[in-house]
């Protein structure tokens, strides 16, 4: 009699295993490629949901502090677009390879910058060591049309060619500031002639 | 109450069930605890004693220990019956959260958070598993701007900048800069080595435009981390070609070293001086090389260095000592 209840607790037991089993090889495979978002319907605060059942379920006590670390990353990030100007508006990543303390990932990102759209892709390397994580661009490709950046399109190649985020954004920051304010220029001139 | 001796004339038959009435019943005056000791202890009091009472008292003694055992051996059993289907049930309770967590951040990433997904677990957990993922978002997107060069954290005072570096596409050291926003602006505490002018760019632009500020103080920093990976780059994989005398600062602006180059046959030595006078760059404004006994080659070096990575250069030098006919 007893027997029969171990087994039934046991195949359950066993069937929930192969599940989760197969689930997290799922999720394994999706997080191999992940499109970030950046605008509002990601950014919204938690809203509390509406219970749905009355299944037994504590609160995980880390749930109060995940929102608050959510919370403060969110205004460390909104800060860095207002404070940078750099609005990403899509980032999407897939991993191409991980092996052992490797994994090197495919970027592209797009977005504006000081409201001048920019266009990027590039594979990342990253290493772990006893050190830290060290990471490497490689294959940088700036994607957007230069006709209108024909100003600064010795820096971009350069830029390009030397696999140099920091220089890119450096350059093309400082030119969307340039081109905001020529604007502004000619508005006001516009207006007064 | 039947006095036992119909249980004395069964002895033969084992008797699994604790209805033997407790023997301290048959004598009131007993103490309250009886053990089957105690009664060997404690004569009955007042009771004449038949001659066989001696034996049968022992044998039912015996008979109640081994009950009582039974019972104690049938709690435990049961006890432990009890325990294993906790158990289990603790297990398959914490397997099927395990289970459910797994499907909701599966369903989750396949499709964007729609207002309309269908509910497949208890709110809370559906909250937890988004939220999770949108951390997991957010990271991300602040490790993209660690990327782009400047990076940073709100503190209470004001921000914590975090401005990284990177040569050739590797990313190296990260310098902190905590900052209070509110006027007059300051630098709390920082991270930069001394060496770099961060008091002249402060006082340049600090209070006024503190985007100009963190953008130059980034190109004296990377400039630096360039000229430093430059030099140690030459160090590590070009040994072959340096001579013993090798001199630089702490800034990795001023640098002279002794090398060779040769070309068929010949050995050339060489020293050579370069001066970095830009500090926001990392190619030397100035090089001198030693004279030698070609002169051509000289000024072709020092062209080389103010116009390329120093172990850009060197890989030249190789590539000409490789390919002896390729050399003008």
């Amino acid at each position: 009699m007893e027997s029969n209840i171990y087994q039934v607790y046991e195949d359950e037991i066993q069937s929930l295993e192969e599940e989760i089993e197969t689930l997290a090889r799922e999720y394994e495979n999706n997080q191999l490629e992940s499109t970030l978002y950046s605008d509002e319907k990601i950014l919204m605060p938690v809203k509390p949901f509406q219970r749905e059942s009355h299944e037994e379920y504590e609160e995980p006590e880390f749930l109060p502090d995940l929102k608050a670390w959510f919370n403060s990353l969110e205004s460390d990030l909104s800060f860095l677009m207002k404070f940078t100007g750099i609005c990403p508006e899509n980032c999407s990543r897939k991993t191409l390879e991980k092996t052992g303390n490797k994994a090197i990932q495919n970027y592209r990102l797009s977005g504006k910058c000081h409201s001048l759209p920019f266009d990027l892709e590039f594979q990342l390397l990253e290493t772990q060591s006893e050190e830290g994580t060290s990471a490497t661009v490689t294959d940088l490709s700036i994607i957007m049309e230069s006709d209108e950046y024909c100003d600064i399109s010795k820096i971009m190649s350069r830029a390009e060619e030397e696999g140099n985020l920091l220089l890119f954004f450096r350059a093309f920051s400082n030119f969307a500031q340039w081109c905001k304010h020529r604007k502004c220029t000619f508005l006001h001139f516009k207006v007064v002639c | 109450r039947e006095p036992a001796q119909g249980g004395a004339e069964r002895s033969g038959e084992p008797c699994h069930q604790a209805v033997l009435t407790p023997l301290r019943e048959l004598h009131p005056h007993s103490p309250s605890h009886p053990t089957p000791q105690g009664w060997e202890e404690r004569p009955p009091n007042g009771l004449p004693l038949p001659s066989f009472l001696p034996g049968v008292l022992s044998h039912l003694e015996k008979l109640e220990a081994r009950a009582h055992e039974l019972a104690l051996k049938e709690e435990e059993t049961k006890q432990q019956r009890r325990q294993k289907v906790a158990r289990l049930r603790a297990r398959i309770k914490e397997l099927r959260q395990q289970r459910d967590e797994l499907k909701m951040k599966v369903s989750l990433r396949q499709m964007a958070v729609r207002a309309d997904a269908e509910p497949v677990q208890t709110a809370k957990m559906r909250e937890q598993v988004l939220l999770q993922w949108k951390v997991e978002n957010v990271e991300a997107m602040l490790h993209v701007f660690y990327l782009t060069g400047i990076s940073g954290k709100l503190t209470k005072h004001g921000v914590c900048f975090c401005l990284s570096t990177a040569y050739d596409g590797n990313y190296l050291d990260s310098y902190y800069l905590d900052i209070v926003i509110k006027q007059p602006v300051r630098i709390r505490r920082h991270s930069v080595p001394i060496f770099i002018p961060l008091k002249q760019i402060a006082e340049k632009y600090l209070q006024t435009d503190i985007r100009c500020f963190l953008t130059t103080l980034s190109a004296h920093l990377n400039a630096y981390v360039g000229r430093k990976y430059q030099a140690d780059y030459l160090q590590k994989h070009f040994s072959a070609f340096l001579g013993r005398h090798w001199q630089t600062n702490s800034l990795c602006n001023r640098l002279t070293f002794n090398y060779h180059v040769t070309t068929e046959s010949s050995t050339f030595p060489f020293r050579v001086k370069l001066v970095y006078g830009d500090l926001d760059r990392s190619l030397p404004t100035e090089a001198s090389d030693a004279p030698a006994s070609l002169l051509e080659k000289v000024a072709a070096h020092s062209s080389l260095f103010t116009h390329m990575a120093l172990h850009k250069a060197f890989d030249t030098f190789r590539k000409a000592a490789e390919n002896p006919d390729d050399t003008e």
